[in-house]
């Protein structure tokens, strides 16, 4: 083993519903220069790309192929993933494995979606084909008043029912959920790289948006976002020199449930909520970081929230602090960028997802918050140690990363 | 700024041709014709399926008990629906929720007839039984209020 670090990250110049201006290898290609002006590499420095993205939200099959000049990797490795939400954070722990092997020593990750060029709904439901076999092979139908028909509102529709479960255990009510959106959409109003922004956002103001599926408010979801991301990471012996301030990675894990909308660990279609891979994820990483005390050690937290109650509901499961507690460190304002446990300071998934670059945000967020170069954004606490939080496959697949401030003692 | 150029493109996506289990499903729907559930019980640890899978996904053995199921059960989540997958109106809202049947550990989704004010957590409710059932999903009209 050895240390790796992040030493630059790059943001296409905005986050926004439609980019006409550019194509998509173009919008690659200036979160790829921005990430080399931040950190002084250029690609001959760049030994192997990481490429991610989920094709059927363009239906774009092999975009790393259409994009490989403009991400400057002609005459390199190229590896591709796609697992869903996670995809940016998937793709950044292969280029963690990458380096902690030994076998290359700078790796650039680079993500991205287009959302304005495809369709999301039938993206979502591409993605979803694994949960339809599963749900036919379980004999929901899938059309009629049994099946997804039900739940409603595509993405949103099996959502509610996690939400619901999540208010029943956990006490808090929409009225958390209202807040909690407010909160993330006045911290995008500091991040440059947002799309939805409202610095006067009030819970009383999301809670006047439409009701698409109760508890889920149209003020609670994730937009659409067109956008790229790109992050280089490099061994410890080349971080020092080519980076002052890096952001060390001192745990990565990863964990699958079943293929459906339930919690499938335990083999059976049950609670929405329980997210038993959050769990499984985070304490894997957290063993791996050599963290005891989660709630003591770690400064700030990025956590993947497509919908608002999740930024409250995967705090509980990642064990940021109990359950039933989430919505009172809320109302006590320790999330906010003032508080002892801020959260989301970028805006979160909620206020911005172009959603190949989302996990990877949530660890470029946490890396720039650890280097004190968040600006309007940054945090008033010190960070030491972030932790990321990446959700997706389905509703199935958890993935977490632990950044410090320090390279770890191996 | 200039524009990029538009070109349009679409997937014909009913060319796919997917095989899947269905004997979970066939014995399901073989017991709606007597208005009855019919899961799999895993002989190791004793979970209950519904649709039974004929693999313990627990254990990874294969199962294959048929075991008869209540059809009262409890709802475990619901939503109560105001827009469709377009995000259109609905005509009127709809409630929906996973119930489980006692003696099944697995959760099934359905549409609840019930006012929306009236749906909770832990509520009791039963399947509505069409009149004449023919061994289909629509045998299981809704559920309703215990
Ligand atoms: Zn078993």
């Amino acid at each position: 083993m050895r240390n790796v670090g992040i030493v630059g990250v790059g943001y296409c110049p905005r986050f926004v519903s439609k980019r006409t201006d550019v194509c998509i290898p173009e919008m690659v290609s200036e979160a790829v220069e921005a990430a080399f002006a931040d950190c002084g590499l250029g690609p001959e420095d760049i030994d192997a790309v990481i490429f991610g993205n989920m094709h059927p939200f363009e239906g774009v099959n092999m975009p790393h192929l259409w994009a490989v000049e403009h991400m400057r990797a002609l005459g390199k490795p190229v590896m591709r993933i796609a697992t869903g939400g996670t995809t940016g954070m998937t793709a950044f722990h292969a280029a963690y494995y990458h380096i902690v092997s030994g076998l290359h020593d700078v790796v650039m990750v680079v993500t991205f979606e287009k959302h304005s060029e495809g369709d999301a709904q039938v993206g979502l439901l591409g993605i979803i084909t694994p949960e339809a076999m599963a749900m036919m092979m379980a004999g929901i139908d899938l059309t009629g008043a049994g099946g997804m028909g039900a739940q409603g509102g595509g993405s949103a529709g099996a959502i509610t029912y996690q939400a619901v479960s999540w208010m029943h255990k956990s006490g808090a009510t929409i009225d958390h959920i209202d807040a909690i959106a407010a909160m993330e959409r006045r911290n995008a109003a500091r991040n440059p790289y947002a799309h939805l922004k409202d610095p006067e956002a009030t819970p009383e103001k999301i809670a006047k948006t439409p009701m698409i599926s109760y508890p889920v408010r149209f003020g609670h979801v994730c937009p659409t976002t067109d956008g790229a991301t790109v992050c280089i990471l490099a061994s410890e012996e080349r971080a020092a020199k080519i980076a002052d301030k890096v952001a060390w990675v001192w745990g990565v894990a990863s964990c699958a449930s079943d293929p459906t909308t339930g919690n499938l660990i335990e083999g059976l279609i049950t609670d929405p909520a329980e997210q038993r891979q959050c769990v499984i994820a985070a304490q894997e990483a957290y063993k791996r970081a050599g963290i005891e005390d989660p709630k003591k050690e770690i400064d700030y937290v990025e956590i993947y929230n497509g919908f608002a109650h999740q930024t409250l509901m995967y705090l509980e499961l990642v064990g940021m602090c109990e359950v039933g507690e989430a919505h009172k460190l809320l109302e006590k304002g320790e999330l906010e960028i003032s508080g002892r446990l801020p959260v989301n300071a970028s805006g979160g998934v909620v206020s911005t997802n172009a959603i190949g670059t989302s996990a990877l945000n949530r660890v470029t967020e946490c890396a720039l918050q650890i280097m004190g170069k968040a600006g309007e954004r940054q945090v008033e606490k010190e960070v030491h140690k972030a932790l990321a939080h990446g959700w997706g496959g389905l509703m199935q697949y958890v993935s977490i990363t632990i950044l410090a401030d320090k390279p770890k003692k191996l | 700024m200039e524009e990029t150029r538009i070109v349009h493109g679409y997937w014909e996506l009913s060319t796919f041709n997917f095989n899947i289990e269905a004997r979970g499903i066939n014995l399901m729907l073989e017991g709606f014709k007597e208005k009855k559930l019919k899961g799999i019980k895993c002989h190791q640890c004793g979970m209950v399926y519904l649709p039974g899978p004929f693999y313990c996904r627990k254990c990874h053995v294969n199962i294959d008990e048929p075991v008869e199921i209540s059809d009262h059960g409890t709802v475990r989540t619901y939503t109560v629906q105001y827009a469709d997958i377009r995000g259109e109106p609905m005509p009127e809202p709809r409630v929906s929720a996973m119930v489980q049947f006692d003696g099944c550990d697995s959760w099934v989704m359905g549409v609840v007839q019930c006012d929306p004010k009236d749906i909770h957590v832990g509520m009791r409710v039963k399947i509505k039984w069409k009149e004449q059932t023919v061994g289909n999903m629509q045998d299981m009209e809704a559920f309703v209020p215990e």
